[in-house]
């Protein structure tokens, strides 16, 4: 999906050459700090009419802060935001985004109905709140005051808010983290329905899965800068998704050679049931981190490998950023003065801390 | 490139059953209406700065009610205007500092912020709750005061009076948005308490100013609700009934106007500043 926004994006730039900002966002360069704390370090990023973007990162990967950015609440310390090619703040781009942000409990005596037409009276053009009610699910619960809305009905009023005012940009932080998991396929479905609609839809996240669902591109942040920028495919191919444990006869060095396989160690678990660890017949426990476990599998029973004991099962998010910031200092110049073997080392231990 | 081109090349995508916007008007009105639904639904806020002075008026506005100053005003009226006093500094300390800082720290004014509402219209809104609120509560004081205390009042007095109250509203409503925005959310309710109370004592809404020690009554001239009480007593009484009152006038109108001014635009200020080190906050 997303390679086809490109080359509609391509095709034109190549017949309109005097326009330049074709974008709905085009960010350069941006940074911001708290006080002498970064938070934000130098991310770029466009997004084409249409597009469904996740923003991927751990907690405080400054997600929220670049939200903010885009959105105009906050100014960067450096580097340009243009939306619809004009200044956040326009009053013009302001008739034209919807956000659904974190923190933001509405006045708790107005009901749903009450909240969702005063809302709707802020923008140049609004959607019928029935309309805007069953789009987000509660028009069952319109007479209900706020104070009398769960926690997944008051996000589902969130997010009522944010698209009453028929949005072409809507940008939603986190807006899945405090649903269960039948609230959130809900939630993605209602998303779906009005990006439906030729909407543009930034939305950020530290699921991947949820990424993946909703999203037509991927863009990895951590630590205050863009780690990726891919389709889901691109950004699943990078990060494991899946661990696989086993007790196999096949040796360490084979196992990392196989096509997927990010990673694989030696288990030495296996004592705990009381059960010597069986190196002695050629069998040891071992965990691979894999992008897909099928073919890695299939592989492995090609080479008639002995198996014995396995489990996949769906990699943690901590790994997977563990990974790929592993990865990113390999690739990109070190931003902080460390000694190159300790690096890796200290930013693993960081994105540890910002993960629990 | 210019705006234009860049606009024409995002056009709008509006869905089919979208509405344009009614107008300024409307959107004013709807503020308005809701912002008067809101809080008319807290009990909590609704009688404590509505229904109290009504009570304060019933349990000892009407003790010498009836009794007569030497220029024909009844006493009654006189406590209709120090408890009105009283009413609008409360209505407009609690409703710009206390609830103002309640929807900054609940995120609601950043959220507010993201949309194209202009802020003015907020602004306007809660000016507007807090007229009706005071009418409802000047109303009530009123009908207790005619009913209860069979007061009289001079109509034209008493509609003059009405309406400097009612401009109260607005004078004050800056120092309780710039409490609002310089105080941390969770002591605004405390310290709003702290500058109200003894701002009432000092400008005699209470009880005579004359039995003030000298330093407070000079301490009360640079307070705007001295000044403001000033006003409203003597729109109500001529100046002999108010000095009777136990509130001998002091200065003349255009001084009480001024100070009264001075602290509407000071505190404006400070207001603003506030919400410009906001819109660009720290994070903690």
């Amino acid at each position: 999906m997303h390679a086809g926004h490109d080359q509609r994006h391509l095709c034109r730039r190549r017949s309109v050459r005097n326009v330049i900002a074709m974008n709905v966002i085009e960010a350069t360069d941006l940074h911001k700090s708290y006080g002498v704390v970064p938070a934000v370090v130098g991310i770029d990023l466009n997004v084409a009419p249409g597009e469904i973007v996740a923003v991927l990162g751990p907690n405080g990967a400054g997600k929220t802060t670049t939200i903010e950015m885009l959105l105009g609440l906050r100014s960067p310390s450096r580097g340009a935001v243009s939306v619809f090619g004009k200044p956040p703040r326009h009053v013009d781009v302001r008739g034209r985004v919807g956000a659904m942000l974190q923190d933001t409990d509405a006045p708790e005596s107005l009901t749903v109905t009450e909240m969702v037409e005063l809302v709707g009276h802020y923008y140049p053009y609004a959607l019928p709140t029935a309309d805007v009610l069953r789009r987000a699910d509660l028009s069952p619960h319109a007479a209900k005051r706020v104070t009398q809305l769960s926690g997944g009905q008051r996000q589902r009023l969130s997010f009522a808010l944010a698209i009453v005012g028929d949005p072409d940009l809507l940008f939603l932080d986190e807006p899945t983290a405090s649903l269960d998991v039948y609230a959130r396929q809900a939630f993605w479905q209602q998303v779906e329905e009005f990006a439906g609609l030729g909407k543009t839809i930034l939305f950020s996240t530290h699921n991947l899965p949820e990424a993946d669902l909703a999203a037509d591109r991927i863009v990895v942040i951590n630590r205050g800068r863009v780690v990726h920028d891919g389709t889901p495919t691109q950004i699943k191919a990078l990060i494991p998704a899946k661990t696989v444990t086993m007790t196999t006869d096949a040796t360490l060095d084979e196992l990392g050679r196989l096509e997927g396989v990010k990673s694989a160690v030696p288990v030495d678990h296996l004592e705990t049931h009381g059960i010597p660890a069986s190196q002695s017949c050629g069998l040891q426990r071992v965990q691979l981190q894999v992008a897909i476990a099928e073919p890695v599998l299939r592989a492995l029973f090609a080479a008639n490998r002995h198996i014995e004991d396995l489990t996949v099962t769906e990699a943690s998010l901590e790994q997977a950023f563990l990974h790929l910031t592993g990865e990113t200092l390999k690739d990109e110049p070190e931003p902080a003065p460390l000694p190159a073997t300790t690096a890796t080392a200290t930013a693993t231990a960081t994105a540890k801390g910002q993960l629990i | 490139m210019t705006d234009l081109t860049t606009v024409a090349s995002l056009p709008r995508r509006l869905s089919p059953l979208t509405r344009p916007a009614t107008g300024t008007a409307r959107l004013l009105t709807t503020q308005v209406t809701m912002e008067v639904r809101r809080y008319r639904r807290i009990p909590e806020y609704f009688i404590g700065v509505v229904v109290l002075p009504i009570i304060l008026y019933a349990m000892f506005g009407l003790g010498d009610a009836g009794e007569v100053l030497p220029l024909g005003t009844d006493v009654g009226a006189m406590m209709f205007v120090s408890i009105g006093c009283y009413g609008v500094v409360s209505e407009a300390l609690f409703s710009f500092g206390g609830e103002l800082a309640t929807e900054r720290s609940k995120g609601w004014l950043r959220r507010l912020r993201a949309t194209p509402m202009p802020m003015w219209v907020y602004f306007a809104g809660k000016v507007a709750l807090n007229l009706v609120f005071t009418l409802v509560s000047l109303g009530g004081m009123a009908a207790v005061a005619v009913v209860a205390g069979h007061v009289t009042f001079d109509l034209s007095r008493s509609i003059a009076t009405i309406t400097i109250l009612l401009t109260g509203v607005i004078a004050f409503s800056t120092m309780g948005s710039a409490i609002a925005y310089w105080v941390r959310p969770r002591a605004v309710s405390t310290i709003v308490n702290l500058v109200f109370l003894p701002l009432s004592f000092l400008s005699g809404f209470f009880y005579p100013l004359d039995q003030l020690p000298g330093v407070f009554a000079k301490v009360a001239q640079v307070l705007p609700t001295y000044h403001f009480g000033q006003l409203a007593w003597g729109v109500m009484a001529p100046a002999q009934d108010v000095a009777s009152f136990g509130n001998p006038p002091n200065g003349n109108t255009v001084g009480h106007l001024a100070v009264i001014l001075g602290w509407f635009i000071g505190c404006g200020i400070l207001t603003v500043l506030g919400y410009r080190r906001e819109l660009d906050r720290e994070r903690p």
